[in-house]
């Protein structure tokens, strides 16, 4: 197996490398995109980690994010901690309430799960982002301003050094995709997949569900969370808009849009959901044959769902699973039909 | 008292909105396994169809009565083709697949809906409801003013539950629904049209989605989102009703709409209705069997 980890993290370093140069030269506007696709990709591998590994269904992974970010924010605009504690904070909060939203997990999966997720995404939304009696975590009607915040003496606020906490999201990011793919053949990872298959067949064989599902929730809550965690670090405040129910839903589709059951798909559905609405609403108006026209955010969230719907009828493994799929189709192909062999999933 | 009272009737006019959501929710699952999600949105779309004929463009010389007769009947038409649209190129599809995806299936749609809304009708909050019956009309029962919208919604929300419980139960076509929703396979072949069944079944929902809506136009400052979002209270009573049963559903939207209105006399939050309804959905699925819900493992 080792020669699988080494190109695993060859694979990392390179991609690290080229994409912490891609936005430098790009304006600003362009460097909050890179920077927030990394929090939304957090956000979809979360998802890959709850989803696509332990097969648990959930509609409140933005929630997750959203906790993590005023976390962050209360511990330093509220409590003026170092931003490292905040990303800490963040990551804590996420991953207790990860727990908490776990729990009724272990007697429900599915369609009931995916309702009880939804409730707590509305319930988060609605009430303790935006209610009052909650205004020691969420900093009131204003939401807490971050600025000047520095992690181990690297200056990274938004203003001046987004690129700084682009840098090290970025990082982050590329070692917990490695993780990841590790965990997927790690002793805890087929666990997960024999739950996802069939719990009754897995508690069968030994696993223990209550621990592997509040594991579940508990990392892939954190692993939100922590992307959530530098949203006040890029966008130098935190309101609760970029977490409400439909950022939920909209990663829960996306996600399975680009496969909810690949790494990469994370990076891939994080670019997506950052970039195309931004590059849509900036350069989509003007005049076409005549008539002027102007393309706004919600033709978007349009496009994500028509594409989920015909997604989930024509490509039911999603866009990263279809490539695969396709490859190593043109793979065996290369090699010759002789050497045919059943290749696991 | 007259306080406690006045809260008890706003809300039960509520939960009549629930129950009549929840209705479409429990029909379109025991039918065809499909979990809508995209219930509300469905509703909400049909809703501002029906608000767009009444308040869109002037209609000279016509009173007001057929004004509404016109938005009502031309949104229901639209909820009715809506549905069938859905199921034609959408559900008819997925038929085999497993219940969680046509479940996310339903999330795409939702999405789909809202935002197309939100295009037309942009994101406004609206506050110009269609009245079925006159605003100011009120009955006074025991010095407690009811007003007459009130008094539609419940009537309509329970004839419409006792009419489509007696719909499956003694017509031919609601038994060849209760046939399918039982076991498609078999059902086929006894020579049940499945489609057809499937295509009804969708149609009635999205036709009790968009009374749903209509009727909550004078309560609430409605907007493409917050009519969407109406699905979780509508899943709450849809769950209080065990997915299958359409009495013990109407008699949960009632409940939920006691639930979340009585808090507001001492606790006004925009929020906290929603935690009453999360909290309900809990209760109601850890007290229930771990074997879960009924058709669950189609």
């Amino acid at each position: 197996m080792m020669p699988g980890h080494i190109v695993r993290f060859a694979i990392a370093i390179v991609a690290f490398a080229v994409l912490a140069r891609l936005p430098v030269g790009l304006d600003g506007a362009f460097q909050f995109d890179a920077a927030l696709a990394l929090v939304w990709a957090f956000g979809i591998l979360s998802l890959v980690l709850l989803t696509g590994y332990a097969g648990q269904v959930s509609l409140c992974q933005a929630t997750f994010a959203g906790v993590g970010a005023y976390g962050a924010g209360m511990t330093v605009a509220g409590l003026h901690g170092g931003y490292l504690l905040g990303i800490v904070v963040g990551v804590l909060f996420a991953m207790v309430l990860g727990v908490l939203v776990g729990l009724p997990a272990l007697r429900l999966h599915g369609i009931t799960l995916a309702i009880v997720t939804l409730g707590i995404a509305l319930v988060f939304d609605k009430y303790v982002f935006q209610d009052h009696i909650f205004d020691w975590f969420t900093g009131g009607t204003g939401g807490w301003q971050v600025t000047g915040a520095s992690i181990l003496a690297i200056s990274v606020d938004s203003s001046k050094h987004l690129l700084a906490a682009y840098d090290i999201l970025l990082a982050l990011f590329c070692i917990t995709a490695v993780l990841m793919v590790n965990l997927h053949q790690s002793g805890a990872g087929r666990r997960f997949r024999a739950i996802r298959d069939s719990e009754v067949a897995a508690s069968t064989m030994g696993v223990n569900l209550t621990r592997y599902k509040l594991l579940a929730f508990a990392l892939s809550a954190g692993m939100a969370g922590l992307g959530g965690s530098f949203y006040p670090l890029i966008a130098g405040s935190v309101s609760p808009q970029p977490f409400w129910v439909f950022t939920s839903l909209q990663l829960a589709a996306i996600g399975v849009l680009m496969g909810v059951r690949y790494v990469p798909a994370a990076a891939l559905g994080g670019l997506f959901m950052a970039v195309v609405p931004d590059v849509l609403t900036r350069y989509g108006h003007g005049v076409f044959m005549g008539r002027l026209y102007e393309i706004s955010y919600d033709w978007f969230q349009l496009a994500v769902g028509v594409l989920l719907v015909l997604q989930l009828i024509l490509l039911p493994d999603g866009v990263w699973g279809d490539i695969r799929g396709r490859a190593a189709r043109i793979r065996d192909l290369v090699r010759g039909g002789a050497n045919k062999q059943v290749r696991p999933a | 008292m007259s306080e406690f009272a006045a809260y008890t009737v706003i809300g039960l006019s509520l939960g009549a909105i629930f129950a009549l959501a929840a209705l479409g929710i429990v029909l379109i699952y025991r039918v065809t396994g499909v979990l809508n999600f995209a219930h509300g949105a469905m509703g909400m779309f049909s809703t501002f169809v029906a608000w767009q004929v009444f308040y869109g463009y002037p209609h000279p010389g016509m009173p007001s009565w057929a004004v509404t007769a016109e938005a009502i009947l031309v949104g229901l038409g639209f909820a009715v083709v809506l549905g069938l649209v859905l199921e034609l190129l959408v559900f008819r599809w997925v038929r085999s697949r497993p219940q969680v995806v046509k479940a996310v299936i339903t999330i795409g749609v939702l999405l789909a809906l809202q935002s197309a809304a939100s295009l037309i009708w942009k994101n406004n909050q609206y506050h110009l409801p269609i009245y079925l019956a006159p605003q100011t009309a009120t009955f006074r029962l025991a010095d407690v003013p009811i007003g007459a919208n009130s008094v539609v919604i419940v009537v309509v929300a329970l004839g419409l539950a006792f009419g489509l419980a007696a719909f499956l139960r003694w017509t031919a076509f609601g038994r060849a629904m209760r046939a399918v929703s039982d076991n498609p396979t078999s059902a086929a072949l006894w020579g049940v049209r499945v489609d057809a069944v499937g295509a009804v079944s969708w149609m009635l929902g999205s036709l009790v989605a968009a009374v749903a809506g209509i009727l909550i136009t004078p309560f609430i400052n409605f907007d493409t989102t917050s009519l969407t979002l109406l699905i979780v209270d509508s899943l709450a009573a849809a769950l209080i009703g065990g997915l299958v049963s359409l009495p013990l559903t109407v008699l949960g939207g009632f409940l939920l709409g006691l639930l979340e209105t009585y808090p507001t006399i001492w606790i006004q939050s925009l929020g906290f209705p929603r935690l009453i309804a999360l909290i309900v959905i809990l209760a109601v699925l850890i007290i229930r069997s771990p074997k879960g819900l009924p058709g669950a493992a189609r």
